[in-house]
């Protein structure tokens, strides 16, 4: 879904490239046939004009075809991946029943360490499933004839699969001729339809928007009518569950140091600053930030009150104490920092809804946004140099 | 209840720069712009009140939402916005269209003396007022800021549309959000175009809110200007298309 910008700059690149070289070689074969007649000229009449050329055309780029992988292969790379799966985990010294995925990256990641940024590139060992991509058997006998007879839509699976849903649709709504009964709406929330890439990897077939679109309001209005347990069943085949985001959140837990007062610490960053915070559970709303008042280390207003955003959002204003470091940054990375590490460390002390509210209302999310660096030919990140017109 | 259901796509990982050239299911339209943050965030809601309603108080709807708000990701809070009392986003607004070059701290202290500088000319004016008087005048610079801003903003525009090789001036309804956009610009063009080289802008500033809050002022009269131009155009309406 996501395309880098990194392979964007690269085929360009390498498009250039080629251009280049063709650009040569023509010249070169041009110098060849020059030399060529300048030597014959005088021996014209009795031998023939020799042209060699050493680069005539440009270096055809094969079509790239999709690769067609026989079952048979396939089945050989799943049974070689398994025995190679048990003498890795020999090597590894674990035990071969129990050697998961996750295992076996490991392994992979100890055994050939890779400098590479880019994580696609690296050395991967995974389930041929995962690796070659999932074709269609040959959707046509001996004589000629499809076996599906949707073939000559160009989308059987979808088509056939929309025949199916559209027969669900009309079988319902004759039931609900004879028997009426009102209808609960169902949690859609914890789950979500499938989208348009995982329905295209479920029927193997490319689908164009509006194709996908129509078969989400088909299913919608399935839904909306009243079913039997078993079309609910298929109708869910459809739908993948969404996590819950507050369970993700990472509750510090609480320490207590030497005299016996109740703590809970944690980290936050923002941009290049670091900050650690220290939040006591009992105390009077003073706040140390690297060893001074944070009147002293924030003269600015906007971050003291960055400062007390969390604490004024759970009315828990003057009743705590922190102590906070940080570095890196400038004035406001490190008053967000601090905001951060203040909101997370305050988790343990406040109950799952309070902290959810504080989810929701964006104190608990790292902010990812960073300087944008600067790029060739750009005088900064986004400001290009003044056009000249000559 | 449809329509939401579409609206929880897939969670890919946050931190993943939200690079689109896809296209939306919903509009068929696709996106070139780019963020850090992926499409799927949404945007904080930061209102104490709304948190501590109860149960009982939520209707149908706002219940689905709480449920559908607790699978979304949620980006992080700007450093510009506190659940604090005095924190109004107009006066956040406006703050920033006077900043320049970044200095967030001049404009923040320009502004606080502005509102510092409306309310001290309120209250001598209360003071050397008689008792009726007293009741008219308005003394929150707060109000008097908001209703001077209102004041200002015009209600309808002019658009240059292309037509036959010539750009004409086509009347135009504004949308709320452009009106509060050229209030504001115009007010601070204002302030800094037409005065004395001495005068400081708390002083000139405060000086024209007051005059925009009685419907006087220069800035009315930009606004009447654009008002009688729409009006002088009038025929040119048929040119608009949307």
């Amino acid at each position: 879904m996501a395309a880098p910008c990194v392979s964007c700059g690269g085929t360009l690149s390498y498009r250039f490239f080629l251009v280049g070289r063709v650009s040569l070689a023509r010249r070169q074969g041009l110098w060849q046939t020059a030399a060529a007649g300048l030597q014959t000229g005088a021996r014209s009449q009795i031998l023939r004009l020799i042209h060699t050329t050493v680069v005539m055309t440009k270096k055809s780029v094969p079509a790239s075809r999709r690769e067609t992988y026989t079952e048979d292969f396939i089945k050989k790379q799943i049974e070689e991946f398994n025995i190679g799966k048990r003498h890795l985990a020999n090597m590894m010294g674990e035990d071969p029943e129990t050697f998961t995925q996750e295992d076996i990256d490991r392994a992979i990641v100890y055994l050939f360490p890779s400098g590479l940024f880019e994580k696609r590139a690296r050395p991967i060992m995974k389930h041929p499933e995962q690796i070659f991509p999932k074709q269609r058997a040959i959707q046509w006998g001996e004589d000629g004839r499809p076996f599906h007879f949707l073939f000559y839509t160009g989308k059987q699976s979808y088509y056939s699969l929309m025949h199916e849903v559209y027969g669900k649709l009309l079988q319902i709504e004759k039931r609900k001729d004879l028997l009426p009964e009102k209808r609960e709406m169902k949690d859609l929330i914890g789950s979500r339809w499938l989208i348009k890439e995982e329905l295209e990897e479920m029927l193997v077939e490319k689908l164009s928007d509006q194709d996908y679109m129509q078969f989400i309001r088909l299913l919608e209005k399935l839904l909306t009518l009243q079913c039997e347990p078993a079309e609910e069943e298929f109708v869910h085949k459809f739908r993948r569950s969404v996590a819950i985001q507050s369970k993700k959140q990472l509750i510090e837990p609480v320490q207590y140091d030497e005299q016996g007062r109740a703590f809970s610490a944690s980290e936050g960053k923002r941009k290049t600053a670091k900050a650690e915070a220290l939040v006591y559970e009992h105390g009077s709303g003073r706040i140390t930030v690297n060893g001074a008042d944070y009147l002293l280390y924030f003269p600015i207003t906007q971050d003291r009150e960055q400062l007390m955003f969390p604490f004024h959002f759970l009315d828990r204003l003057g009743k705590h104490d922190v102590t906070c470091t940080v570095s890196g940054g400038g004035r406001s990375a490190q008053a967000g920092a601090i905001r951060l590490a203040m909101a997370k460390a305050l988790c343990s002390f406040v109950t799952e809804d309070e902290v959810e509210w504080m989810r929701q209302a964006g104190l608990l999310t790292t902010d990812p946004r960073v300087r944008e660096r600067k790029k060739p030919g750009q005088e900064g990140a986004r400001r290009k140099f003044t056009w000249k017109k000559r | 209840m449809a329509a939401p259901a579409l609206k929880a796509l897939l969670g890919w990982s946050g931190l993943a720069p939200g690079f689109l050239r896809t296209v939306s299911p919903l509009l068929g339209q696709t996106q070139v712009r780019w963020s850090r943050y992926g499409a799927e965030f949404r945007d904080p809601l930061i209102d104490k009140e709304h948190y501590r309603k109860s149960m009982a108080e939520l209707t149908e709807e706002e219940k689905y939402d709480q449920e559908l708000k607790k699978t979304q990701l949620i980006k992080a809070a700007p450093a510009t916005k506190t659940s604090s009392v005095f924190a109004d986003p107009v006066i956040s607004k406006f703050t920033n269209m006077m900043m320049k070059g970044g200095n967030k701290v001049l404009a923040r202290s320009l502004m606080n003396q502005t509102l510092e500088s409306v309310k001290r000319k309120q209250f001598e004016k209360y003071h050397a007022a008689s008792g009726e008087e007293q009741a008219t005048i308005e003394r929150n610079p707060y109000t008097i800021f908001r209703q001077a801003l209102k004041n200002c903003e015009p209600v309808i525009g002019l658009v240059p549309i292309l037509r036959g090789g010539h750009f004409y001036q086509v009347p135009v309804p504004l949308a709320d959000r452009r009106r509060r956009f050229l209030a504001m610009k115009w007010m601070i063009t204002e302030c800094r175009k037409n005065k004395h080289r001495r005068t400081l802008m708390p002083e000139k500033l405060s000086h024209e809110l007051l005059q925009a809050f009685h419907n006087q002022g220069p800035v009315i009269k930009r606004k009447h200007e654009m008002h009688k131009m729409a009006e002088a155009n009038r025929a040119l309406a048929h040119y608009r298309w949307w």
